[in-house]
């Protein structure tokens, strides 16, 4: 556990002293300030057209953190041996992996927070009042970023991190339009077309479940007990994909 | 006591978008004993850093045995006790000296605190890299890099190093360091085992020697058998006329018969000297080169 815990700790300090890092944040931060001034050309509707942009921000962070950093996480290490060194200690390559995921995990759940505070800060001189929600709404975000994670990690033990980078986002487009893919694919005409829409339906997670961003902007309540299936969903998709880049992980020759 | 022993070791990769087989080591098998400095020599591609992947279990060999300190396999407790660096390493850049350190010392297992923080101060006071301890490693040079990665080879106390083509790439002044290093490691008592294709390095620091071959092991023992085996040339140094004159020779029957030679012309014999050394007898052998 200590090793899994050393390698997490390394890899949140290698992307915080990235600059990739400091530039989406700068780019958060923009995107947020630029909702003042949208806001200020719409009537009465400041505070809705900020939160909508903060988390259209916190929301593409996330997803940049996890799907082009995550890309590199382990192929890095492969690419430039780092990993030799690594392994030739006292570490499994699981735990490895469960330490490199962990550290990424670290730092996404670090920039959802600075970009959150931010937009806390800001919704505050609008005097618009905080509420449970937006809390739920981030969790949400946290939540895809750590299962997408697990998709690019999958895809990056085995490919390059352009190709890793690709079918991250083929996944993440696919996953936010499951349900209009499966409406239409079982409307029609094709029994070959519906059972492919029925199989992208099983072995694709359906990213709208942790989509909680709206929620503070209409008001609407998340009952408890689906954000505990979203979790449960979100770990059970990390479980399997880390493991299933694990066992990949498991068989390479290195260097 | 056998600190490491290879038995019979074979490795193939396939390669190419029609997956082609390529046999890079074949049967290969030799033996370390504890307390003693060996190099592993070959040319390039001869198969050196595929043997050392296949032991570390950076890759895995198609068949074959490796055991460490008297038949133990590869495990967490076996790699506790081995200290490793690669070839041509890169390391986290973004760390200082001493977080590197540091970070290896952690992952290496059941150092205390304090204990950890002397060793770091001590290393780094060893490979003469204390005044850049707080420098970020995209600041050091090569050889500094080289020599950093050395200390953590050595951070947890390893009873075997073993370093992949330590010395390459490095100027004079640094492989001289290095060799400085590797000699104090073997003083503590500590094995060391370094693939090399610097010959003259690996002849002024090894006791022992691993040839390889085209993926085949060629000769494993001491050093000066080695260097008996592969030949008995010479150097005469003497004077007629009265100007100083040399001629070599290359068999220990021409040397008798070229001193003879030389009294019955009223030459006066100053000195022979034995010319023997690695890189003569590897372009005998005929290991220079690619290995082929």
């Amino acid at each position: 556990m200590k090793s899994i815990l050393v390698i997490a700790q390394n890899t949140y300090r290698e992307i915080f002293r990235d600059r990739i890092l400091y530039g989406l944040m700068v780019f958060g931060v923009l995107l947020i300030l630029l909702s003042l001034a949208l806001g200020e050309l719409s009537f009465s509707e400041q505070s809705r057209i900020t939160i909508n942009f903060g988390f259209t921000a916190i929301h593409i962070g996330a997803m940049i953190l996890s799907i082009f950093v995550g890309s590199t996480l382990v192929g890095r290490e492969i690419e430039k041996k780092t990993i030799m060194t690594l392994l030739v200690r006292p570490i499994s390559r699981t735990q490895f992996l469960i330490g490199k995921s962990l550290g990424l995990m670290a730092v996404i759940f670090a920039s959802i927070l600075i970009l959150a505070l931010v937009l806390f800060g800001i919704l505050a001189t609008l005097h618009q009042s905080l509420s449970w929600d937006f809390l739920v709404g981030l969790y949400g975000v946290f939540l895809e970023a750590m299962l997408l994670l697990g998709v690019t990690l999958f895809f990056g033990t085995f490919a390059s991190p352009i190709l890793s980078v690709s079918f991250s986002i083929g996944i993440f487009l696919i996953g936010h339009w499951l349900d209009s893919l499966k409406f239409f694919t079982e409307k029609s005409s094709s029994p070959a077309f519906r059972y492919l829409g029925r199989i992208t339906s099983q072995v694709v997670p359906n990213l709208e479940y942790f989509n909680w961003r709206t929620l503070s902007i209409y008001e609407t309540k998340m009952p408890l007990s689906q954000v505990l299936m979203a979790s449960a969903y979100a770990m059970a998709w990390s479980a399997l994909l880390v493991a299933a880049a694990a066992a990949i992980l498991r068989k390479r020759d290195f260097g | 006591m056998s600190i490491l022993k290879i038995e019979k070791l074979n490795k193939s990769y396939v390669r190419g978008f029609i997956p082609k087989t390529y046999k890079v080591l074949h049967d290969v098998s030799f033996e370390l004993p504890s307390r003693s400095v060996t190099g592993f020599l070959g040319g390039n591609g001869a198969g050196k850093t595929t043997t050392i992947k296949c032991l570390l279990g950076l890759a895995y060999p198609d068949s074959g045995e490796i055991t460490f300190f008297d038949g133990q396999p590869l495990s967490e407790n076996v790699k506790r006790r081995i200290g490793f660096l690669p070839e041509r390493p890169y390391f986290y850049e973004y760390l200082t000296g001493v977080e590197f350190l540091r970070f290896y010392g952690q992952l290496s297992g059941t150092m205390k605190k304090n204990v950890l923080e002397d060793r770091i101060n001590a290393l780094l006071k060893r490979v003469d890299l204390f005044h850049a301890k707080d420098k970020r490693l995209r600041e050091y040079s090569k050889g500094m890099v080289q020599k950093i990665g050395v200390a953590q080879a050595l951070i947890h106390d390893p009873e075997l190093v073993i370093l992949d083509e330590p010395m390459s790439g490095l100027d004079p002044d640094g492989r001289f360091y290095l060799a400085e290093i590797i000699r104090e490691a073997a003083n503590e008592g500590r094995s060391v085992f370094f693939s090399s294709h610097l010959l003259p390095d690996a002849e002024a620091l090894c006791q022992r020697l691993v040839i390889l071959k085209s993926g085949t092991m060629t000769y494993q023992g001491p050093l000066d058998t080695f260097l008996q085996k592969m030949g008995e040339a010479a150097i005469i140094t003497f004077l007629a006329s009265g100007t100083k004159q040399t001629v070599r020779v290359e068999t220990e029957a021409d040397l008798q018969t070229e001193l003879s030679k030389l009294i019955r012309q009223g030459a006066s014999i100053e000195a022979v000297k034995k010319d023997r050394n690695l890189e003569q007898a590897f372009i005998k052998m005929g290991l220079r080169g690619d290995g082929t």
